[in-house]
């Protein structure tokens, strides 16, 4: 092997006994996640107290207008900045901000690596549905470049993209002055990592200082990509953030978050689409993360580091919604979450990249746990899958 | 001849949903309670589909049906997760009048279709088109919306005709639940390519989306869901605005 092996376990601290919710299908294995007595991870004890009743909600919605209120402002500038992909949820929040509470947002989008023409199209959809918007799209030979290195170096060709989408909007908030940012929901909270259920958190107090040369300045000096052509990817600076006051709030935190009830909302109010091709690769769902062609490989990635993917987090959230049973949830995971994503996304991929099969096959060869994959007969064979039965 | 108004349950037992695009599972109701409902609203037939059990790969859940049925004295079709000259035969046993197949006809075994129209009757083989529009062709979708098959709609719906299908169903993947109108290039086409009667589905918003289809692609039935699930039209209103229109329908 060419590639040197990453000890995905040691690395994200992978727990040796492989187990799955005994509510939803989420494995263990999930960085951060955690699992209580009862087997029950915490994504879903967090969504009970959602449900019975623990929560306020309309106590929330007062907090939510205080919020809105104080910085309201009715001059015709933007009053609340939205980082928005014009996929099903950030299109809803946005909507909700302009049309029900009467803000004036500003909607900004980091560009996918490579736009689906679906993807695309919801893109456009934001615009029709009457919101301002700024792309802002990187240079395709940096990010081309960033993404391989992070597929290689991270076991994920997201890194970069991820970086942008935190960072971008918030330069832009600096830049426009709106100190109110809103994001959806507050993902390790809704889908397990962690339990902190925060309204908001000040963007000072996250800003660490050179990010990505932190990541991969080997490499970044290996593809000669220089300081200046990482702005996109590196953090505002602190004393900027902490001028302008830009607080990040979460929608989840001020309502309960339901992805299936966002999506009928936006094919109610807006032009939003699901996939056109049916079912994403490596899911069975139509309707979320559309936008980008190499997004089945950030899934795929995901199935050798920890052994679950695409299908496991879709089943999961709906079962959390009650709107599939976990058997139902099982059948869904048995049949997609293992699955190689299309030809047609594996080509591009390459050539988005610039490599080789072999060197592909290498690079997921060097992210696969040994405690979760086996080889058998020549066939790498995952050694744990979720079941109906107790695991 | 009068068009005939079909309600269009969509199951996931044990609720009917309705999917937007066949996405979204947000339920709507009991069966047998909205299978009654609109019975007693004046539909001419209830068309039951349990839009998961082929995504989920797993059995007919016979119950459910079974109960739906005890309660309609109007044509009763089903489909959902058939696969097998069995499947069809306990389906009729317990109550369904027609059966209605998609995925496995397509997916796997097309001759099903010349079996069941041999032993049951012509008239008692549905089949089911998910249809999705390309530009210039409309390819059949399977397992609710979400697999391709590389088929031709309008090749399939000739297809079926000639193995003994007695009727189409005809549902639109990019109208489904949108409640924006009908497609109506495809109902004209699907109308026009078989001699077996087409119902079609997916895209009633309001009472002149039904005419317009009614009166462009001249079906032998139309079926409806949201606009009834919302409680935004009954059957009796949808029927009363059609007949005041010159569309013929049954009483």
């Amino acid at each position: 092997m060419n590639v040197k092996y990453k000890n995905s376990k040691k690395l994200y601290n992978l727990p040796d006994e492989v187990k799955f919710c005994k509510k939803c299908v989420m494995s263990n294995q999930r960085p951060r996640i955690f699992f209580d007595k009862d087997g029950i991870c915490n994504a879903c004890r967090h969504f009970e107290s959602k449900s019975n009743n623990k929560i306020d909600w309309n106590e929330r919605e007062k907090l939510l207008i205080e919020t809105l209120d104080k910085h309201r402002k009715n001059d015709g500038s933007y009053d609340v900045l939205v980082p928005s992909s014009g996929g099903k949820d950030s299109m809803y929040v946005a909507h909700v901000l302009k049309y029900k509470y009467n803000m004036n947002p500003l909607t900004v989008t980091w560009a996918p690596n490579a736009y689906t023409d679906i993807g695309f199209k919801n893109f456009q959809a934001q615009m029709k549905a009457g919101f301002d918007n700024i792309l802002i799209s990187p240079s395709d030979i940096v990010n081309r470049k960033l993404t391989k290195i992070s597929f290689e170096q991270k076991g994920d060709p997201f890194v970069p993209f991820v970086m942008g989408q935190i960072f971008s909007p918030m330069r832009m908030a600096i830049m426009h002055k709106i100190p109110l940012v809103f994001y959806g929901e507050n993902g390790d909270v809704e889908y397990g990592g962690s339990s902190n259920d925060i309204p908001f958190y000040k963007l000072e107090d996250q800003i660490i200082d050179d990010y990505i040369l932190d990541f991969y300045p080997e490499e970044i000096k290996k593809y000669g990509i220089s300081e200046n052509e990482l702005y996109n990817y590196s953090p505002p600076s602190k004393e900027a953030a902490h001028d302008i006051g830009v607080e990040c709030h979460f929608w989840s935190y001020y309502q309960k978050w339901m992805p299936q009830s966002n999506y009928y909302y936006c094919v109610e109010n807006t032009d939003f689409m699901p996939n056109p091709k049916g079912r994403s690769d490596c899911t069975y769902s139509t309707y979320a993360s559309l936008d980008d062609k190499i997004d089945p490989f950030h899934h795929y990635l995901s199935l050798m580091k920890f052994g679950y993917a695409r299908a496991t987090g879709d089943a999961a959230h709906e079962v959390r919604e009650e709107l599939i049973t976990r058997d139902e949830a099982v059948s869904l995971v048995r049949r997609f979450d293992a699955e190689f994503p299309s030809s047609e996304a594996y080509k591009y991929f390459l050539e988005y990249c610039d490599i080789t099969e072999q060197y592909f096959w290498d690079v997921m060869d060097s992210w696969r746990s040994d405690h979760l994959w086996t080889k058998e007969n020549g066939i790498w064979k995952l050694k744990y899958q979720v079941t109906n039965g107790v695991n | 001849m009068n068009t005939r108004i079909i309600v269009k349950l969509d199951a996931k037992p044990p609720y009917i949903v309705k999917p937007v695009h066949f996405e979204g599972l947000r339920k709507m109701g009991v069966p047998q309670e909205l299978g009654e409902k609109y019975y007693e609203q004046g539909a001419d037939e209830i068309m039951y589909i349990d839009i998961v059990s082929s995504l989920y790969q797993r059995d007919i859940i016979f119950e459910e049906i079974e109960k739906v049925a005890s309660k309609l004295f109007i044509p009763f079709g089903v489909g959902g997760g058939v696969k097998t000259i069995e499947d069809f035969s306990k389906l009729f046993h317990i109550g369904a009048d027609k059966v209605i197949i998609n995925t496995h006809a397509v997916q796997e075994n097309p001759d099903i279709i010349n079996q069941a129209a041999e032993i049951f009757g012509r008239q008692a083989v549905v089949v089911n088109i998910e249809a999705k529009d390309w530009g210039n062709w409309w390819e059949c979708y399977t397992d609710c919306g979400r697999i391709r098959s590389g088929k031709s709609v309008l090749e399939w719906v000739k297809e079926v005709e000639e193995r003994g299908a007695g009727e189409i169903l005809l549902q639109s993947v990019d109208k489904d639940g949108r409640q924006r109108g009908f497609d109506l290039e495809l109902s004209k086409k699907v109308v026009e390519s078989v001699s077996i009667p087409v119902v079609i589905a997916s895209g009633a918003g309001k009472l002149e989306d039904i005419k317009e289809v009614i009166e462009y692609a001249k079906p032998s039935g139309i079926a409806i869901a949201s606009l009834l699930h919302y409680d935004k039209l009954t059957v009796k209103e949808i029927k009363d605005y059609l007949r005041n229109n010159g569309i013929e329908v049954s009483k």
